[in-house]
């Protein structure tokens, strides 16, 4: 604990919050009691249960009354932290905590919320934050009985395998003076925003077509693509001459055979090439044939591939991107690059999962990226009900419970579907995890929680069910709510410790609320697929927003909807991307 | 908890008593209850059920808009927890749904049933 009254402290932001500072009776009191004002205090600091809410007691079984009139049920009790005096404080009835503090001395204003372990100055007749006092009390919390310690392994340490930075790009003025000396407006002259394009039916490729039109339109994957990021003459040309270095022979731009086809294989330069005809300006629907051939090429590599659904086909493209990309950085000239691919850079985010043993309350935190979010429709008892997809392994626990009629509160919602996500789950007797404190598997209770928000959200919804028990898949036709506009901050690591532990000022294990996290947890909603029909004779459709404006992409066909028709749809996949990408204005203007 | 005596004109002693006396007495019906729950840990395991259900219903995202909104005409720096307390409380009471009264009163009255 500091010992000196930082001014900075209590100007610290906190989800994107500046706290005011301290009351004068707060300053007043911390200034009369030197170093560790709350020394008192720590000893009567409780959580109920390892991991619980933190309470004030002086012994464990203390039952707590207000000293002047003796009541124990009032909703708030303070304990003044100069005398441990006990009193109730019940607006607009009686307060004896407000009696206590005009009727001492000065220095009894300042108490302490025995049941919820929370600052009050009873003279302001507010809440009150202090660093030290927060600090005290977290760390009572996670010291429960045998003294647990949060165990955690950063992301940098965890996987280095795949990088999660995020290098937002904006033009330069340099990059901007290139781009316009290089480049012309798109004009259209229709009113039809630019690359609405219908993708042809390659035989059954409603799946493919229906997450590339959602890619398209993927703020910065266009942007990407469209200032010429990925230049797939350029790509192929920069692979032809790495070949020649390595072997010193050449065998890349005329030779054929497989090397020469693996070489060439790169979807980003297929995304590349669709980018470029979609938003030509001709209408006339496009065959992603090219693309097709590409992906299947990566795909048949894939052992657990399944076909048809199109989350797994957004999955196994995105990896596609990445591999192709991993392989290029481990070139000499572009290691040292704390860049993934652009697939990643659009996508993944770092989920964090803490793991408490019920025991003892040892936490064990984890951080695993993602590149998207599967949620479960339906509310299981009992059962996981959550799994991100990391990397080609996507893990589906099917065993799900058949359907639960009784579902709670009416409609399902996405943000329930989020919240029953980031909720604490007890892992029961079958699924005990072994901890490293008691030296025994025990019953825990885990909680996931977004650490890095991506710029683009996708959220999964688990509508197939495979069964690997009962042998058979079905789907769940359950209609979900999604809101236009998303607030993810309630699922961030942050707020989710902080409702762990209380309204603290506090660093929780490096899960301050960091600025990019505050900066971007708002999100708007700009491309939906759905399916509609049965399991495996279905039909994926996607909604774009555009401008505001929605458009049905159903293969070859765009056509212009009612939102209404899109809050109606059967969400698969839903795509969010952060506010601040999301450009409303500008969509309308052609740039001059 | 350390006293500081020497700086407290009136030390919380007498008081302290004064509850003593008025405990071993006058214990009404309903405090008896109170302590039963509270030394048996239910009471924390019904307000954290009780916690659980406002927030699956929506009704805590709903004080919380009327919170945002309180403290957004007032301006943030005239606000204080009391008089959050102050106009939430009317509208918090009568918005529990009626679903969850029951529940909580079922779990209630099944743990008076056990304790005596
Ligand atoms: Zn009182
Ligand atoms: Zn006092
Ligand atoms: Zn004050
Ligand atoms: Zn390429
Ligand atoms: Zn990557
Ligand atoms: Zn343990």
């Amino acid at each position: 604990m500091s010992s000196k009254i930082n001014r900075h402290h209590y100007h610290h932001r906190f989800n994107a919050q500046i706290f005011p500072p301290p009351c004068p009776h707060l300053a007043e009191f911390r200034a009369r009691n030197g170093s560790k004002p709350f020394r008192a205090l720590q000893d009567c600091l409780r959580a109920k249960s390892p991991g619980g809410r933190a309470a004030i007691r002086r012994d464990p079984s203390e039952v707590p009354r207000c000293g002047a009139c003796g009541e124990s049920a009032r909703p708030r009790l303070y304990a003044c932290v100069a005398c441990a005096a006990i009193s109730c404080h019940a607006p607009p009835g009686p307060s004896h905590a407000a009696v206590h503090a005009t009727s001492m001395p000065p220095g009894h204003e300042i108490a302490v919320d025995v049941d919820r372990a929370e600052l009050f100055c009873c003279a302001c007749r507010d809440q009150i934050y202090d660093r030290d006092f927060d600090a005290a009390v977290v760390l009572s919390q996670i010291t429960t009985l045998n003294s647990a310690t949060i165990q955690s392994t950063k992301p940098e340490n965890l996987r280095k395998r795949r990088r999660v930075d995020y290098r937002p790009w904006s033009p330069d003025l340099r990059d901007r003076v290139l781009m316009e000396s290089g480049s012309s407006p798109l004009d259209y002259g229709s009113d039809m925003p630019r690359g609405l394009r219908g993708l042809n039916n390659l035989g059954n490729t409603c799946f493919m077509n229906s997450v590339l039109q959602a890619l398209l339109h993927t703020p910065p994957l266009r942007n990407y693509f469209l200032s010429d990021r990925h230049n797939r003459y350029y790509c192929k040309q920069k692979n032809g001459v790495t070949n020649t270095n390595a072997d010193g022979k050449r065998n890349a731009c005329t030779g054929d055979g497989n090397g020469e086809k693996n070489a060439r294989l790169c979807l980003a330069c297929d995304m590349d090439a669709m980018f470029s005809a979609v938003f030509s300006g001709d209408r006339r629907p496009y065959s992603p044939a090219k693309f097709l051939y590409s992906w299947w090429q990566h795909a048949s590599n894939l052992a657990s591939y399944e076909q048809q659904d199109a989350h797994e086909f957004f999955i196994s493209m995105l990896d596609g991107i990445h591999e192709k990309v991993e392989k290029d950085l481990r070139k000499p000239h572009n290691q040292g690059h704390g860049d993934c691919c652009i697939a990643h850079r659009v996508f993944s985010g770092i989920l964090r999962s803490d793991v408490m043993c019920m025991a003892c309350g040892f936490t064990s935190t984890t951080y695993d990226p993602c590149v998207d979010i599967s949620l479960d429709l339906e509310s299981h008892h009992g059962g996981s009900a959550k799994s991100a997809s990391t990397k080609t392994h996507h893990s589906c626990n099917g065993e799900a419970d058949s359907i639960n009629s009784g579902q709670n509160c009416g409609i399902s919602t996405l943000m329930g579907c989020l919240d029953r996500f980031t909720r604490p789950e007890r892992l029961g007797a079958d699924q005990k995890f072994f901890c490293q404190q008691c030296q025994v598997r025990q019953e825990s209770l885990k909680q996931m929680s977004i650490r890095k928000l991506p710029l683009v959200s996708c959220f999964h919804i688990k509508r197939f069910e495979h069964s690997s028990i009962r042998k058979m898949s079905r789907k769940i036709d359950r209609y979900l709510q999604f809101p236009f506009s998303l607030d993810m901050t309630p699922y961030l690591s942050s707020s989710i410790l902080r409702s762990r532990f209380g309204n603290r000022i506090f660093p929780f294990d490096g899960d301050e609320p960091d600025a990019s996290n505050e900066m971007s947890s708002e999100f708007e909603l700009f491309a939906v697929v759905t399916h509609t029909g049965k399991l495996d004779a279905g039909h994926y459709v996607t909604y774009l927003r555009l401008s505001n404006q929605w458009y049905k992409c159903d293969d070859a066909w765009v056509t212009q909807v009612n939102e209404n028709i899109v809050r109606a749809a059967q969400g698969y996949m839903i795509f969010y991307v952060q506010k601040m990408f999301y450009y409303k204005p500008s969509e309308n203007q052609v740039a001059s | 908890m350390t006293h500081k005596r020497a700086s407290v004109k009136r030390p919380p002693t007498p008081v302290a008593d004064q509850v003593h006396a008025h405990s071993s007495q006058q214990l009404t019906l309903q405090e008896i209850i109170n302590i039963k729950l509270i030394e048996s840990g239910e009471k924390e395991r019904l307000k954290e059920l009780l916690r659980e259900r406002l927030i699956e219903c929506g009704w805590r995202d709903e004080m919380k808009a009327l919170c945002r909104a309180f403290t957004r005409r007032k301006g943030r720096n005239n606000v204080t927890v009391d008089d959050l307390v102050h106009v939430i409380t009317p509208k918090g009471r009568a918005s529990v749904p009626d679903s969850v009264k029951a529940e909580l009163l079922q779990s209630i009255r099944s743990f008076l049933a056990s304790a005596i």
